[in-house]
């Protein structure tokens, strides 16, 4: 085992080269997503897909990861941002940059082994969540919020594990007609939303634990359905009550037959 | 080209249980996953298994030169699976034990015969055929066009945990 991860051997006598095989895709390198790609570096993680069509603006640096003043004097894309902090823990490391939205590199962010979105709206959620499941992908979800109290301010947020046969988002009441058509109503009318930088590191390191659980678990316990929710004002993490009364319950939203693209067909070639 | 195979592991167990479960004559048992496909990147094929059809204890021939032996009428009855519904089809058996697993000449030999047969059915669709093991797996699969079969580049089980099995 290379020195560098003598302090994690106990993840597994072959977690080095799972996680250096594993390929990891993150939509979004902004506040939550710029935590989760350092992570992953640091722990030995090598194929890396990082999408957003983003460039760093004065009002990204209280909490983006890797960025200074002169990316926002030269407007550097995020996922290049993203780029430099991952080859400056781990220069072996193969990164796939996306400076684009995430729906213009489908084809490569299939091959991802896992889905991590970091994303700001749930439409954009459903539609991550639903190419997933067609690619057989588990999908991390990773969102937080401040909403304005009578007394102050909540800080909340949550990690959701979408696992391929599992419960999904609308299984779990993330994803919902209602909010869909509520938050396309407002479209255009977002603002300035609050964003800080602790609640997104205790989400991203939440969400890397299950990454890293999924491919090289330390215990017995198997995790195939997670709904974890963040108290920013209690500073807690626990399970959802949500969860509760779908406990032994099977998605109905995704049958196992839709996976796949209904209309490939591949042309037959000389050998 | 990079071919991925991957399917759920619920699937993969249900495949790895019924494949354990003893025949009257046969020593081993097989049976067929089917799945879509997808394009990934340029040139890399992703094939999705999604359900899995056993081989009836009648429709295995008693030969014992060999682990297990199909005959024309489960082969006959996975063609039409294929047909009817369009679906690649992926032959699998088990070789029960830890860690990678290996084709054996035999099963070289064999799947090298029927496997061709699924592109007179479904000819615009890779075909494969995997071995499992307990815990990991490994794969060959028939392009169309080509002759010879290529090893599969990674073969994943997902679920908690998620298991990847590469080519060697």
């Amino acid at each position: 085992m290379d020195r560098q991860f003598a302090r994690q051997q106990f993840l597994g006598p072959d977690s080095e080269t799972i996680f250096a095989a594993a390929a990891i895709g993150v939509v979004g390198v902004g506040g939550g997503g710029s935590h989760v790609v350092q992570q992953l570096a640091h722990i030995g993680f090598e194929r890396l897909l990082i999408a957003d069509p983003d460039h760093v603006e004065d009002t990204n640096l209280n909490r983006l990861v890797g960025a200074t003043w002169q990316d926002v004097v030269d407007a550097t894309p995020k996922v290049r941002v993203a780029d430099r902090v991952i080859r400056s823990v781990n220069p072996k490391a193969n990164v796939t940059q996306i400076h684009d939205n995430w729906q213009a590199a489908m084809d490569a962010l299939r091959i991802c082994n896992i889905l991590v979105g970091c994303v700001d709206t749930y439409r954009e959620r459903d539609e991550l969540e639903r190419f997933a499941r067609r690619f057989l992908i588990p999908y991390i979800d990773l969102g937080m919020d401040v909403h304005k109290l009578s007394s102050g301010y909540a800080i909340g947020g949550q990690v959701v594990l979408s696992m391929p046969g599992q419960l999904c988002l609308s299984c779990m009441g993330i994803i919902n007609e209602e909010r869909l058509a509520e938050e396309a109503r407002k479209y255009g009318d977002v603002g300035a939303r609050p964003q800080v930088i602790w609640p997104n590191g205790v989400l991203a390191s939440t969400a890397v634990g299950l990454i890293v659980q999924l491919l090289a678990p330390w215990h017995v316990n198997a995790i195939p359905s997670v709904y974890l929710e963040y108290d920013g004002n209690t500073h807690s993490v626990q399970s959802s009550n949500r969860l509760i009364p779908l406990t032994g319950s099977n998605c109905v939203h995704y049958p196992a037959d839709e996976v796949g693209d209904p209309l490939f067909s591949q042309r037959a070639s000389p050998s | 080209m990079t071919l991925i195979f991957r399917m759920r592991s619920d699937l993969a167990e249900s495949v790895r249980a019924d494949l354990r479960r003893p025949h009257p004559f046969a020593f081993e048992r097989v049976g067929f996953i089917c799945a879509r496909v997808a394009q990934h990147s340029s040139d890399g094929l992703l094939i999705l298994g999604y359900g899995y059809h056993t081989v009836d204890d009648e429709d295995y021939i008693d030969d014992p030169s060999v682990g297990a032996m199909m005959g024309s009428s489960a082969i006959r009855r996975a063609l039409e699976i294929a047909y009817i519904n369009k679906v690649s089809m992926i032959h699998v058996h088990l070789h029960d034990h830890k860690g990678s697993p290996r084709f054996s000449s035999v099963d070289l030999t064999e799947s090298a015969k029927f496997m061709p047969n699924f592109f007179h059915v479904v000819a615009h669709l890779p075909h494969c055929a995997v071995v499992l093991s307990a815990d990991r797996a490994i794969g060959l699969c028939w392009r169309p066009g080509r002759a010879k079969p290529s090893y599969i580049d990674e073969i994943t089980e997902v679920g908690a945990p998620i298991r990847i099995s590469t080519k060697r």
